[in-house]
């Protein structure tokens, strides 16, 4: 048991109260994003939390594709919520690379940052004349990753991809979902997002690299190999027994019990034990201890095996069909082993516990207004993460970042302006304000 | 100045990235001492084996008779004795054991922070560490740059915290709001399947991002100590990890007051883009915007859809995709997936020839046997798997981690180590404790 005053402290220290008020651990990092859709955008989105400078870098007029792509065709204020959630915290430019004057200005914002991320097709940005071999030689402290389905070199290198590409030919989708049924695509776009987490996590390797030495580097990422590091134990189990992993539901078929049952009241709730421990507990609280006894089920490597697996899970089926979840609940909190209902948006949105913790954020938008989203995940005491604005038109910091980052004057915009190089957002839904936008908030200069 | 573009560039840069010449190069994190408590928990192992990948000296501290996380495997197999989920996530720790239920370990722990460590993982119910006298607030005082990762379903704070129940991926999973979109969705609500329930992913995707989301956290909060010196405390929620992953749930509720719903392997945004039955298996197949959606009708020789689900809007409801989908499968059930494939690549590059445009991305679901079977397969040149042969284990096959660097890479050095294995090394280089007094605190049940 914990000592009384120990969630109180963490409370503190971790208060939400406090967070703008602290600092931003990434503050001295500037990023360039070169990206569309959701595997590149999402990249630097996680890093931006922490304070990293971010340049979004979009073509001007219709910008970034997923502006475009939201749930059956609704937009909110206008904004399409599959590009929303990506584009927090960044600063919006609008450059066109194709142009000459564009690829300098892209190489003027490249020479005095730390980051390059981009996700075009290997070779794309080469070919311009901005991609890496250009850029490390104005910038030679620079970290340049390049993310896509395949990475720049290799037999699918001229495949295009997707995320449910890279669920379906790593393998992910084959093991999820039920016996006999169709594999299952997540209902999340789970290689983009979960792609651009480890893509953050390897700019970090990299940074600290950096920090220690004053050098840079190139590195790649494919997306369906990121989320084949994470299919567990089952390259293992494929080397050593010469079989297939298969589907198995919601049954963890290496933890046992594991799994997601439906209560008397119609909840759906997984319940699992994964220690001797709580398994204990389990049986306790179902009122049958001489299971614990039981040789079928004395260890976790007794109750995952065939046939044991099948019994104790159809025991721990009745039993959480003849309880509430309400009851449920409460004795996994008195005897120790996990039971959690399955969530959904409403849960979250109404859950106290998200809120005081950031993941449910709310926030007051220059442009959007009232708004909430998923915030912060992971929680620092020092140098907390924080949600400053949702996302802006193309183009709409275009004056601020080239004034105040690339030195221009108002006449030089201008000028590029008039040459197509840069611009900003065309009349088209998600490319602009919402409907009730005054005209002036949320204009950082002039 | 003209940079010389005279080599191609994939062929330039796999020269810098492969990950073949990895081991030849410096490692990135090789200045660190990480410990690792991680209790039951693969996600809080995932974190370390991260770190450890990249050149990080983990220390896995593990109670006297092993991580339960050891025991966790599929139906039972266990290799060398130890269970697979554990083996994979071995590599490069050094494996020591301390009973942390006793004063004598405890003070072992903290003299192991205070002459070392950088960072210290554990994944106890809240204020466990802290009851026992070693949480943040008793070891900021020791270490005050210390960075302490804490992970557990709950969290640290908030009215959950204490709710004492325990972690596990599946609870992660149900809890993050991933589980509930995800899944086949109720054909007839009068004869509901058992498969069509909310569903989680095969893997532990709930730890796996609780992992990755912890290494996230430690490396910024390292860039920030190499900025000021100081340290700080992380407190991750692998629920939480997962739940950021969502596409859109908070908002659209927020805005709509309507939940988002599971809707199978259809895309609320986009369709086509789904999976469908093959001749020989299951391929992917997409064609969302109007002039994709057109190549696509005419890869599938039906015209007639384009004319009946002209727009995205049309495209975009639901009843209509369900729809859209039955036809487009009757085409892909006479396919085998080879053909597929090839007569979409090719109506791609002919639509871009004569400048028609339009691009159908094809796929294939393969299943893990056939990725890791054939070793001239893309996987295998790229370096993401690769055959390792262990002191300990002997041969196995690995997953590597995702990136190719050209600076300063990862490499697997072993893979496990039995439990207790190197506590001589580290007691001795560490804590200048020798074989006698290691063989005291054995008989103390200490070690």
């Amino acid at each position: 048991m914990a000592k009384s005053d120990y969630f109180e402290w963490a409370g503190e220290l971790f208060s939400m109260e406090e967070v703008f008020s602290k600092p931003e651990a990434l503050s001295d990092i500037k990023i360039v994003e070169f990206c569309t859709l959701i595997l590149g955008p999402s990249t630097p989105a996680y890093l931006t939390e922490f304070g990293a400078t971010v340049f979004k870098v979009e073509l001007p007029g219709m910008g970034d594709t997923m502006r475009s792509l939201t749930p059956w065709g609704w937009f909110w204020k206008n904004q399409a919520l599959g590009w929303l959630k990506c584009a927090r915290n960044k600063l919006h430019v609008a450059i066109d690379c194709h142009k000459e004057e564009g690829k300098e200005l892209f190489k003027r914002l490249v020479a005095q940052s730390d980051v390059v991320v981009e996700n075009l097709r290997g070779g794309t940005l080469d070919r311009w004349g901005v991609g890496y071999r250009d850029l490390a030689e104005i910038n030679p402290r620079l970290i340049y990753i390049a993310n896509n389905g395949f990475g720049q070199w290799g037999p699918y290198l001229v495949r295009p991809s997707y995320d449910a590409i890279a669920q379906s030919e790593s393998g992910e989708a084959w093991i999820s979902g039920f016996p006999g049924r169709l594999p299952m695509k997540s209902g999340i776009w789970l290689c983009d997002y979960y792609g651009g987490l480890m893509s953050a996590v390897g700019i970090l390797v990299a940074l600290h690299y950096r920090d220690r030495t004053g050098k840079g580097q190139y590195m790649e990422m494919s997306q369906a190999e990121n989320i084949m590091r994470a299919m567990d134990w089952t390259w293992l189990y494929c080397h050593l027994t010469g079989k297939d992993r298969d589907r198995y539901g919601n049954r963890d078929v290496a933890i046992c019990p594991s799994d997601i049952f439906r209560s008397m009241d119609g909840e759906l709730v997984a319940v699992a034990t994964t220690t001797d421990e709580q398994f204990k507990g389990l049986c306790e609280a179902m009122g049958k201890p001489e299971l614990v006894n039981d040789p079928r089920f004395v260890t976790n490597l007794e109750r995952t095996k065939e046939g044991n697996a099948e019994e104790l899970l159809s025991i721990v089926k009745d039993w959480v069909a003849n309880n509430t979840w309400q009851v449920v609940d409460r004795k996994a909190q008195k005897y120790g082993f996990a039971a959690e209902k399955v969530h959904n948006g409403r849960d979250h949105y109404y859950d106290e516990h998200f809120e005081v913790r950031g993941f449910k954020w709310h926030i007051d938008d220059s442009i959007l207004g009232d708004g909430v989203e998923e915030g912060v995940a992971p929680k620092l005491s020092e140098t907390p993460g924080r949600v400053k604005w949702m996302g802006k038109p193309v183009g709409f910091d275009n004056e601020y970042v080239f004034t105040k980052y690339l030195g221009l004057t108002q006449d030089q915009i201008k000028e590029l302006e008039d040459k197509g190089a840069i611009g900003k957002w065309t009349d088209f839904i998600s490319r602009t304000p919402p409907d009730d936008w005054d005209g002036k908030s949320g204009i950082i200069f002039p | 100045m003209a940079v010389d573009k005279s080599i191609p560039w994939g062929e330039w840069i796999r020269e810098k990235d492969d990950p073949r010449f990895n081991r030849e190069k410096p490692e990135a994190l090789d200045d660190l001492w990480v410990l690792d408590l991680s209790y039951a928990n693969m996600g809080a192992s995932f974190a370390s084996s991260i770190l450890a990948e990249c050149g990080a000296n983990v220390i896995r501290v593990e109670p006297p008779g092993g991580d339960p996380a050891r025991t966790y495997t599929p139906f039972g197999i266990t290799h060398m004795g130890e269970g697979l989920g554990y083996l994979n996530e071995g590599r490069n720790k050094y494996h020591i054991t301390l009973n942390l239920e006793t004063d004598e370990g405890r003070e072992i722990l903290k003299r192991l922070v205070d002459n070392r460590i950088d960072v210290l993982i554990e994944s106890f119910k809240a204020g466990q560490m802290d009851e026992w006298g070693i949480g943040y607030r008793q070891l900021r005082g020791i270490k005050p740059d210390l960075i302490y990762c804490a992970i557990y379903t709950y969290g640290q704070y908030g009215p959950k915290a204490a709710c004492n129940k325990a972690d596990a991926d599946v609870v992660d999973q149900a809890m993050s709001g991933v589980t509930y979109v995800s899944g086949e969705y109720v054909e007839d609500p009068n004869n509901p399947q058992e498969w069509e329930v909310p569903t989680k992913q095969g893997n532990w995707q709930g730890w796996y991002n609780g992992g990755a989301y912890a290494a996230f956290a430690i490396l910024t909060a390292l860039h920030y100590r190499h900025r000021t010196g100081k340290g700080q405390m992380i407190d991750i929620s692998p629920a939480e990890a997962l739940g950021r992953m969502i596409n859109y749930s908070l908002t659209y509720y927020h805005g709509r007051g309507e939940t988002v719903e599971r809707a199978g392997n259809l895309d609320a945004g986009v369709f086509c883009y789904t999976y469908f039955k093959c001749k020989d298996g299951f391929c992917f197949l997409s064609g969302f915007s109007d002039v994709n959606w057109s190549l696509l009708t005419e890869v599938i020789d039906r015209l007639d859809l384009r004319e009946q689900y002209p727009t995205i809007f049309e495209r975009l409801k639901f009843d209509n995709m369900k729809k859209a989908y039955k036809e487009i499968e009757k085409w892909t059930l006479a396919h085998e997936y080879q053909e597929i494939y090839d007569r979409c690549m090719a109506a791609n590059d002919e639509a871009k020839s004569t400048g028609k445009g339009g691009v159908v991305v094809p796929g294939k679901i393969r299943s893990p046997l056939e990725n890791v079977s054939d070793e001239n397969n893309n996987w295998w040149i790229r370096g993401l798997f690769e055959k390792f042969k262990d002191p300990i284990y002997g041969e196995l096959v690995i997953a590597n981690l995702p990136w190719k660097m050209s600076g300063s890479p990862w490499r697997v050095k072993w893979i496990c180590r039995p439990v207790g294995a190197d506590t001589e090394f580290i007691f001795s280089t560490l804590l200048g404790i020798g074989k006698g007094k290691l063989q005291e605190l054995k008989n103390r049940g200490v070690v």
